[in-house]
């Protein structure tokens, strides 16, 4: 089985991170993971996005999928190629401090004889958390924890491990920011509430 | 053993220096600058070097100096990159030196330079194409082997996908052996009266005049025997299959992806990949599409390893171009047909024509 | 040049100069003496000073040579050390990777100012600046030999070749590049100097150049050139006899033989010699 997990977001908004840390994360708990990266031409304020796949066997997917079982919103500016990869049923946690826009398909906005097909939506001020924390630069970290902790694809130590090993010596003085924003986001949404595996339990 | 996250072009690096590389030049380029700098990275700590050179030609300059000296080395570019390097790429290939090319090309408009070369005269590379990173690795440490093995240069062609995809990645290949290349120049035999001579040109030490034709002749009788021996090619669901899809590299993953759902909805299609691009595997592509009543050629390009597939059925099914050009606004290769509903529709109106036409 | 010049050395009157031996013709380091170039040409001359001092040094097991592409290329096949056959202007960094990867072996480069002032102006340029320790050799005689006697990028003003009929003119032309001069200033340079093999006494001071060239190499004080002007005559298109007196006339006019750096410090202009 494999599990898609698609992230989108403004550059300077540590989505990059957020990918790479599932990916290892999933990775630590024996699982496969692939993950593919794309931006805009700059650092910050240009689209980033990311694709993470992880199963319980070599990842067969090609990187780049046309729908996805999950995404993580970090912000609504470059969100509309994600949206139409979404399906009925696809789980969406959204970064609800930034996100300012419409769930509906560009379809279903203009056609009123679209069917309904809004995603199960998850909604977490993440922004608002780690600015709280002190940590704004922490935000997808906290809708990170959110997601781990709904969707139990990753447990909360994998990830706590997965992002020390995934964070540059030279930035290691965030480490305990970071731990905090995982451990936050992982409080903010009830435990197991769409669960990606159908036992609990870890792959080999 | 635990799986490494790895992007594509630092899980190359790690496999070329797990596997003995110990030099490696290049010039940046997208997609290709990380390999250089997973390398830039990796070397120095196992006693290696990596140099920034100049341009592509010194860089290819540089291996060739390396790789005479007995060393496994390497370099790479892109399409643009390599296109510098031909004249010595050929040239190696004649001095029969073991390089290795890490292709990171900007799609897949660079078959042709790839499997027919740019360069002059009378010269073969071995070229592998991997469908994903974890393969890449797996054919890396092949490349070394093999081109140590016929003292012929081996390419990787990858592309922008390959070299950003990150995966968890094994390294389980056997540590290093050094081999030993008597061949090598390491300086030890001036005033013996057999010093060596690492010579393109055929030019034997002791004789004054070269003798190209000989020389040549020799090199081809190598090549053919790789060509008997080094294909290599992968397929599926062939058996009952009407319509047979071939693509080779990142395409070939989206593809076989595609191919796997339209069976599992009970569709007689099947999938064959190319996995070295030279030598071509005709045999065993002639074999797949036995009994097909058509070959579709998926490959983000204008049509070019579909001569080589019309050279392998020779006529006994149609083959058609399903892909073509494809490209992001950067012209990295990263186009809209790299998507599997794209990819998707393509092979289900060759299907329906199909049923068309018969 | 007096115009009443002879093919042929005049015998009739007094010699001008005591004639001596200058040295042993046939070096160690040389599978076969005989070779294939033009009578007077200078090239086998240098390649000689070249392989004696390798021999001299006590290097003839610890060298490895890369060849360019010109008329001393027919050496590759005659020169007893270990060598890379190299493409045109493509030594410097073939050298350099062979140097990387054996350290302590003393490499050098054999080219011709056709190798390596056209076609591979930059790798030469690159590896002094990298500080890389290897000797470049570079045998000017301003024109390609080899093709039959064109403008190259060292040509002297007002010299005629087949692409250069009238003789270089710099309004049509442009200007030759004098490469010593050129490598004087950048940082990873250890030792420079143009030396000339027109006659007994260049020689002699041309070989003291490439003794200390290796032995700046082999001190690891960065990267060598030693530039040698050699005759052509038959790329000059003139009589054999008159090419050390064409060599110092035309090309020495542009480019002064002497020491340029020392010890990688800039010594001023070439003395005149
Ligand atoms: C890429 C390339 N271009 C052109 C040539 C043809 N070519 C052979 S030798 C030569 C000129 C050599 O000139 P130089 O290096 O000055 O040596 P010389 O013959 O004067 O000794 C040329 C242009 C070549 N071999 N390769
Ligand atoms: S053409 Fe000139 S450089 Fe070449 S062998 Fe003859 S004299 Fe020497
Ligand atoms: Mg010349």
């Amino acid at each position: 089985m494999e599990r898609e997990v698609m992230l989108t977001g403004i550059g300077g908004q540590s989505v990059q991170l957020a990918a790479q840390i599932l990916a290892r994360a999933s990775l630590l708990e024996g699982r496969h993971a692939m993950f593919l990266g794309t931006y805009g031409g700059t650092m910050r304020g240009g689209n980033t996005d990311s694709t993470v796949i992880i199963g319980d066997a070599p990842i067969v997917s090609p990187p780049i999928v046309s729908s996805t079982w999950s995404a993580m919103v970090m912000h609504h500016q470059f969100w509309q190629p994600l949206r139409e990869k979404l399906r009925p049923d696809s789980i969406v946690v959204v970064n609800s401090t930034l996100f300012e826009n419409s769930f509906a398909t560009a379809d279903s906005a203009t056609d009123s004889t679209a069917p309904e097909d809004v995603p199960r939506i998850f909604e977490v001020p993440a922004t608002q958390i780690a600015t709280d924390l002190g940590n704004a630069l922490g935000a997808s970290l906290v809708l990170l924890g959110a997601f781990a902790s709904l969707t139990r694809l990753v447990g909360l130590d994998a990830l706590l491990q997965a992002m020390r090993d995934s964070i540059p010596s030279y930035r290691r003085q965030h480490v305990g920011a970071n731990e905090t924003a995982l451990e936050r986001g992982f409080e903010s949404l009830p435990p197991n509430g769409a669960p990606a595996w159908p036992t609990a339990g870890v792959a080999q | 053993m635990t799986r490494t996250l790895m992007e594509g072009s630092e899980a190359i690096a790690t496999a070329a220096v797990a596997a003995g590389c110990r030099f490696f030049a290049g010039y940046p380029m997208t997609p290709f600058t990380e390999v250089l700098e997973n390398f830039g990275k990796r070397l120095p700590a196992v006693g290696g070097v990596c140099i920034n050179a100049e341009s592509e030609i010194e860089a290819i300059g540089m291996t060739w100096g390396a790789l005479a000296t007995g060393a496994r080395a390497a370099t790479g570019s892109t399409g643009q990159g390599l296109a510098l390097m031909q004249e010595s790429l050929s040239e190696i290939t004649r001095a029969e030196l073991p390089l290795v090319v890490f292709h990171m090309a900007r799609g897949q408009g660079d078959y042709y330079q790839a499997t027919r070369g740019g360069g002059h005269g009378d010269y073969r590379h071995i070229v592998y194409a991997p469908i994903d990173v974890r393969e890449a690795v797996e054919l890396t440490e092949l490349a070394f082997d093999r081109a140590d093995h016929w003292r012929n240069p081996v390419q990787i062609y990858g592309d922008y996908l390959l070299a950003h995809t990150s995966e968890g990645v094994e390294f389980t290949a056997d540590p290093f052996v050094p081999v030993a290349k008597d061949w090598a120049v390491d300086g030890s035999l001036g005033g013996s009266g057999r010093s060596r001579n690492i010579n393109p040109i055929g030019m034997q030490k002791g004789s004054k005049s070269i003798d190209p034709e000989s020389f040549w002749k020799r090199l081809q009788v190598k090549h053919d025997q790789i060509e008997a021996s080094e294909a290599r090619f992968e397929s599926e669901s062939t058996e009952d299959a009407e319509l047979l899809v071939v693509a080779f590299g990142s395409v070939a993953r989206f593809v076989r992806h595609v191919v796997r759902e339209l069976r599992s909805e009970g569709r007689k299609v099947g999938y064959a990949r190319p996995i070295s691009l030279w030598p071509f595997p005709a045999e065993a592509l002639a074999a797949a599409a036995r009994g097909t009543q058509r070959v579709a050629v998926l490959e983000q390009n204008a049509g070019q390893m579909i001569d080589d597939v019309r050279l392998s059925v020779l006529g006994s099914v149609p083959v058609v171009g399903i892909g073509g050009i494809s490209s992001d606004s950067a012209g990295f290769g990263m186009g809209p047909l790299l998507d599997t509903r794209v990819i998707r529709g393509r092979i289900e109106s060759a299907l329906e024509n199909l049923e068309v036409s018969t | 040049m007096s115009s009443d010049r002879l093919d042929v050395l005049d015998t009739h009157g007094r010699p001008t100069r005591v004639s001596t031996r200058v040295g042993e013709f046939e070096p160690k380091l040389l599978l076969d003496g005989e070779h294939d170039l033009c009578p007077g040409c200078g090239e086998p001359v240098a390649i000689r000073l070249l392989l004696e001092v390798i021999e001299e040094l006590g290097y003839a097991q610890d060298s490895i040579g890369v060849i360019g592409i010109g008329c001393y290329t027919a050496f590759t096949g005659l020169i007893d050390v270990d060598l890379i056959q190299a493409l045109h202007g493509r030594a410097p960094s073939v050298a350099t990777g062979a140097k990387r990867m054996r350290p302590d072996k003393l490499l050098f480069t054999l080219q011709g100012d056709g190798d390596m002032v056209n076609e591979g102006l930059q790798e030469v340029i690159h590896t002094a600046a990298r500080g890389e320790s290897v000797t470049c050799v570079l045998l000017n005689n301003g024109v390609f030999g080899e093709t039959g006697g064109h403008m190259t990028a060292t040509t002297a003003l007002g010299q005629r070749t087949k692409t250069s009929l009238e003789g270089r003119d710099a309004d049509y032309h442009g200007y030759p590049i004098p490469i010593a001069e050129l490598l004087v200033p950048l940082g990873g340079v250890s030792y420079v100097a143009r030396g000339s093999v027109a006659d007994a006494k260049s020689v002699v001071r041309t070989k003291a150049m490439l003794r200390k060239a290796f032995e700046a190499q082999i001190a690891g004080e960065g990267f060598s050139l030693v530039e040698i002007l050699t005759m052509c005559p038959t790329g000059w298109f003139i009589p054999t006899a008159d090419g050390p007196g064409y060599l110092d006339e035309v090309l020495g006019e542009v480019h002064a033989a002497g020491e340029l750096v020392v010890g990688g410090k800039p010594v001023g202009k070439g003395a005149s010699g």
